[in-house]
Parts: C-alpha cells; sequence; structure tokens
C-alpha cells in the first residue's frame, strides 16, 4: 500500500537534504575544482585548465603503481576473505561444537577500530620484540622484515585486511546459508550425493547470488582502505603499500595542490566505477543461470 | 537428526578448524590486553605471555593514561563519545524518516531535474567564480540554492526521460557508499575551510563533524531500516488512518515502537561506524574535536615503541565496541533482532 500526502516530503527530505549537502554537493565542488590550476603553496590565482590535471596524473608511474597495489591488496584480501568466510560459515550452520560461542567470538574483529588494529598489528609483527618473530625464529627463521620489506609488508597488510573482515563474510554467509531450505538436501541424501558433491551442486549455486553481493561489497570497501596502512606501514618502504586513498591524503594534505588532489580523487572514483560495472558484467550470466 | 549436519570426521576437523580460527582471532586482542599491563622492561626484553608467569603485571600504563600525563586523553575520549553518540542518534531518526516515506508513500523524480541539478550547481560555480569573480563560499551556496530550487520546480512540469520512483530514490542513496570517502572528506574539508573564511567555522567544531557522519551513516541507515520497516503489518496503520490519526503521529506513535529491535540493531551499527571512522576525523578536526582513532593513530609516531601505553590508549578505543558487540549478541540471542538480521 502506498499512499499519497504532502506530510511524505517532511519525512523524505532531512535525508535528502542532507545527503545533497554533504555529499553530493561537495562532490560537484570538488569535480568543478578538478579542473583548475588550484594551489595552496605557491598561492597562484587559481585559473581554468580543462583536463590537464587528468592527462598529468594518467601520465605519472606512480599513480598506476598505487593503482595496481590497491587492486593487489583488494583482490587478494576478499578472495581469501571469502574462503575462509564460507568455510566457517558452513561449520557454524553444520553445528559444530561451540558453535553458538564462535558465532559470537568471531564477530570481535568487525567492531575493532582499524588503527587500533593496526597497532596491534605492529606489536605483534615487530621483527625483534614481536611474538611472530618469536614463533619464526622457533622454525629457524629470525628477525623477518614483516614491514620493512616491500611484499612482506603487503603481505602484513593483507593479513590484518583477513583478520578484520572475514567477520563481516561469514556473517552474511550465515544467514545465506540458513535460509537454505531443507528438502533439497534430503532428496541428495535420498540419492547417496557425497557432501563434496552435494556442496559443489546444490549449496554453491544457491549462495551464488548472495556471494556475489557480499563480495562486491567487500571489494567496494577494500578499495577505500587507508587507515590500516597510514599506521601500519606509512605507505612504505618507498611507496610500495600506497593506497589510492593514502596518495590522495598526501598530494592533498602534503603539497596542498588542490586542482591536483580532486582529480586525482575522482580518477579514484573512476576506477571504482569501472571496477564495479566490469564486475557485475562478468557475474550477470551466472546469476541469470542460476535465478 | 538434521540431514546437514556433520559426521565422524568432518565434525571434528570443523570443529579443529573453528578453534584455529578463533585463536587467530583473539590473540591479538589478547596481546594487547595484557601488554597493557607490562611494564618497559617486560615489553623491551622479548615477548612474555602470561601474566604472574612471566612477567608481573602493573598498572604504570594505565596510570599514566589516566593523570592525563599523555595528553588530552579525555577531551579525545568525550568528544569522540559525543559525536558518535549524538551523530547515530540523529541519522538513526532521519533514515528511518526517509526509510518510511520510502516504502509508504510514492515519490517520483524527473531525471532530467536531476541531471539539471547537477548542471547549475556546478555551472554556477564556475560562473560565479571566473567570471563574477564571487568568492569560492559564496558561490557555491549560491549555485547550491539556485541548482535546488530550480530542480524542484521544473520537477512539477513533464519532461522527456525517464521518471524515477521510490527503488530509484532508494538505490541513489545506497550508492554513496560506493564513492570513496577520499573524495567527498577532502572537498568537504576546502568548502569548511572556505566557510571558515566567511566567518562560519566548521572544521574542528562539533556541528561539521557532525554534519559530515549524519550524512555518511544515512545510505546503510535507510537500507537497513526499509527493509525492516517493510516487514511491519500495514493493518495497524490503515485502522489509524481510518480513525484520522494524522500521519506524523502513525509514525513517532505506532512505527518507530513497533521497529524497536531494528532501531536498536541499526543504531548499534552506526554507532560501530562513526567510533571507528578515521578519514573524516583525519580530514574535519585538528585538535578540539580529534576523536580517539586519531590520537591512537598518533601513538606509534610520537612514542616510539612505547607499546605499554600505546596498547592501554588502543584498549580505550577497542573496548566500547567490544561490550556493545556483546550486548548485541545477546539481544540476537533473545530473538529481539529475528527480523532486523535476516
Amino acid at each position: 500500500m502506498r499512499r499519497n500526502d504532502p506530510v511524505k516530503h517532511f519525512f523524505l527530505w532531512p535525508a535528502v537534504l542532507a545527503v545533497l549537502i554533504i555529499a553530493i554537493f561537495p562532490l560537484i565542488f570538488s569535480l568543478a575544482n578538478s579542473f583548475m590550476s588550484l594551489r595552496l603553496i605557491p598561492p597562484l590565482p587559481p585559473r581554468f585548465v580543462g583536463l590537464d590535471n587528468y592527462i598529468h596524473i594518467l601520465g605519472t608511474e606512480r599513480f598506476w603503481q598505487v593503482v595496481q597495489t590497491t587492486s593487489l591488496i583488494a583482490f587478494t584480501s576478499v578472495a581469501l576473505q571469502y574462503a575462509i568466510g564460507f568455510s566457517i560459515a558452513l561449520a557454524l550452520v553444520k553445528r559444530v561444537r561451540g558453535a553458538d560461542f564462535f558465532r559470537v567470538a568471531f564477530l570481535l574483529p568487525m567492531l575493532v577500530a582499524p588503527v587500533a588494529v593496526a597497532l596491534v598489528a605492529r606489536q605483534i609483527l615487530n621483527p625483534t620484540m614481536g611474538p611472530l618473530n618469536q614463533l619464526t625464529t622457533f622454525f629457524g627463521f629470525p628477525n623477518l622484515p614483516f614491514l620493512t620489506d616491500a611484499s612482506w609488508a603487503l603481505g602484513s597488510l593483507i593479513m590484518v585486511e583477513i583478520w578484520q573482515w572475514t567477520p563481516f563474510v561469514v556473517l552474511l554467509l550465515l544467514a545465506g546459508l540458513q535460509g537454505l531450505p531443507d528438502d533439497i538436501y534430503e532428496a541428495a541424501e535420498l540419492e547417496n550425493a557425497s557432501p563434496w558433491k552435494q556442496f559443489w551442486t546444490i549449496t554453491f549455486p544457491m549462495m551464488l547470488p548472495i556471494s556475489a553481493a557480499v563480495i562486491f561489497i567487500r571489494i567496494v570497501e577494500s578499495f577505500k582502505i587507508i587507515d590500516t596502512v597510514f599506521v601500519m606501514t606509512g605507505g612504505g618502504p618507498g611507496i610500495s603499500t600506497e593506497t589510492l586513498s593514502l596518495f590522495a591524503y598526501q598530494e592533498g594534505f602534503k603539497k596542498f595542490n588542490l586542482g591536483y588532489t580532486s582529480a586525482l580523487s575522482f580518477l579514484f572514483l573512476f576506477v571504482v566505477l569501472g571496477m564495479s560495472l566490469l564486475y557485475l558484467s562478468i557475474l550477470k550470466p551466472y546469476l541469470e543461470k542460476y535465478k | 537428526m538434521n540431514v546437514r549436519d556433520l559426521r565422524g570426521k568432518g565434525r571434528f576437523w570443523a570443529a579443529f578448524g573453528c578453534l584455529a580460527w578463533l585463536v587467530f582471532t583473539l590473540f591479538p586482542l589478547y596481546w594487547v590486553a595484557i601488554t597493557s599491563f607490562k611494564s618497559p622492561v617486560d615489553v623491551v626484553g622479548g615477548p612474555t605471555y602470561f601474566p604472574f608467569l612471566d612477567f608481573q603485571p602493573t598498572l604504570t600504563a594505565w596510570k599514566e593514561l589516566f593523570s592525563g600525563v599523555r595528553g588530552e586523553f579525555f577531551r579525545n575520549f568525550w568528544s569522540s563519545m559525543i559525536v558518535a553518540v549524538s551523530a547515530s542518534v540523529i541519522a538513526t531518526i532521519i533514515g528511518t524518516m526517509a526509510a518510511y516515506a520510502l516504502v509508504r508513500f510514492s515519490f517520483k523524480v524527473r531525471l532530467a531535474s536531476g541531471i539539471a541539478f547537477f548542471f547549475v550547481a556546478m555551472g554556477g560555480y564556475l560562473l560565479g567564480r571566473e567570471i563574477f569573480g564571487v568568492g569560492p563560499a559564496k558561490a557555491s551556496i549560491l549555485a547550491f540554492c539556485i541548482a535546488l530550487a530550480l530542480s524542484i520546480f521544473i520537477n512539477r512540469y513533464r519532461l522527456p526521460g525517464p521518471v524515477l520512483g521510490n527503488d530509484d530514490i532508494v538505490f541513489w542513496f545506497v550508492s554513496q557508499r560506493l564513492f570513496p570517502p577520499i573524495v567527498v572528506a577532502f572537498a568537504l574539508f576546502l568548502l569548511y575551510t572556505e566557510f571558515g573564511k566567511m566567518g562560519f567555522r566548521l572544521t574542528d567544531t562539533y556541528l561539521g563533524l557532525t554534519l559530515a557522519y549524519v550524512s555518511f551513516s544515512l545510505p546503510i541507515i535507510i537500507w537497513l531500516m526499509r527493509d525492516f520497516i517493510a516487514s511491519l503489518p500495514v493493518e495497524v496503520e490503515e485502522a489509524a488512518l481510518v480513525d484520522n490519526v494524522p500521519s506524523w503521529r502513525i509514525f513517532f506513535g505506532i512505527i518507530l515502537p513497533m521497529s524497536k529491535p531494528g532501531l536498536i540493531a541499526t543504531f548499534v551499527i552506526t554507532l560501530a561506524f562513526i567510533w571507528n571512522e578515521f578519514l573524516f576525523a583525519l580530514f574535519l578536526t585538528n585538535s578540539k574535536w580529534q576523536t580517539l582513532p586519531i590520537l591512537v593513530a598518533g601513538q606509534n609516531s610520537q612514542r616510539g615503541d612505547e607499546w605499554w601505553s600505546i596498547s592501554a590508549a588502543a584498549l580505550v578505543a577497542i573496548i566500547p565496541m567490544v561490550v556493545i558487540a556483546g550486548l548485541l549478541g545477546r539481544l540476537m540471542r533473545s530473538g529481539l533482532l529475528m527480523g532486523a538480521v535476516k
């Protein structure tokens, strides 16, 4: 039932106005700025430069490296989050011993502030005083450069992302698994289908829509990563772990090159949008097949 | 016995895997908790794991934290608290109102008027700035008001192009989550600075930060509450309508009390999101209204490896949300949230 009553505007408009003023308008403002040469240091008068900022950024090697790093972190960590999260959700839905306790405990990381997580990770990964070092020393690899070597640092960041966000995947997949109908499994059991076959022919296809949604949300969110990187490595060593958000922050806050930074953040937006469209178009045939 | 239950070996391995993951999940939290009770010597001397067994716990870090030796900790804590709680309350109310409107009333927005808003706002800003030489803040306010008035006005007329309905409005709200926050945070910082130059200070104020958080939590609130309100029985409202109860009283007197479980869940999710938020606080505050995540992030660069005090500070940021998670878990088990978390 949908009714028509002028009072509806009173309900909807506060939210629309808030989003328009605080989210949409700054976006337009920043899009306008991205076509200008606008600097605070040295304070030159602003002037209209068209697409110059964009062309300049697309020509810098650093931008492409940062896009690569961010994609690497996002895709690797989300793939692992999904694999681990699906296994945990399956175990929980099959009522493993202590499932009720696990269900609450597994949610914890999601609620911890990412900056705090990063600080704890720094302690644990400390190459001399950290507990992980003691563990690896026991296996014969003392003082591994967890945060000071490019590939180790990337690995550590991915690890922290997995720690923090697998719970989110578990939460949503668990809800999906609980909604699957029992009778299909009963039929499969009568035909003596092995658990392995049941998973690939029943569970996985039926979970495909929700899986697609979860992966999509996680990838979009992972692309925004800044706080963990900011605290753990600061983008270093060099710029090997610098992500898109961090790069834009450095350009905007350290160099105060405003037009350039606005253009950069819009390119970031295009990267995310392009990737989402690609993802959706790849996935579409599969989703329709199992509908 | 349920057909989907595990049997035999599989059951054992699943339990083993869950235990392993539990250790992986809880170890960092355990580690930060014990480190905050260690003395400097115990930290620097290499990892120690069990209080009383291989190190003697002390309260040094906590005493330092609460006595204020470590900077204005309380002020950051309270600004975090005030901003997080008030922004989530406001956002939950506004968002629920919008969700209610989108479920029970029908809206029509012409795509053409939305596009008109975009072009008039941007063109007006550029024109005002480049040609008329108006200051950036004034130009943006003027462009915004003119664009909004114009698009509301032309929405009344039959324009070519598709007409967007309620679902499209919801999609518009939710699509805000797709945008990288740095795009908006940076632009917002610039806008706030421009307003500051006009004598209306928004950077590092309660108002500026709360506004940003309210509008950034709205998409997820509207998304969650829409499903929840749609699942409420419509008969109660119909009965009230027959009795000529005004719509605002239906909302506050009937809808809000009925959707209490959903409201609590949504509120908690929003609260956690705002409490942990880093980027906006980094851009929009610098001293007075700086939130806890910013203070915690600064610890490491300020004090190097003083892990005992850093751990205590990190714990203060962690504990409130863990307590809330515990409460939420209890609520979930009592079935109160069954409708909200599908």
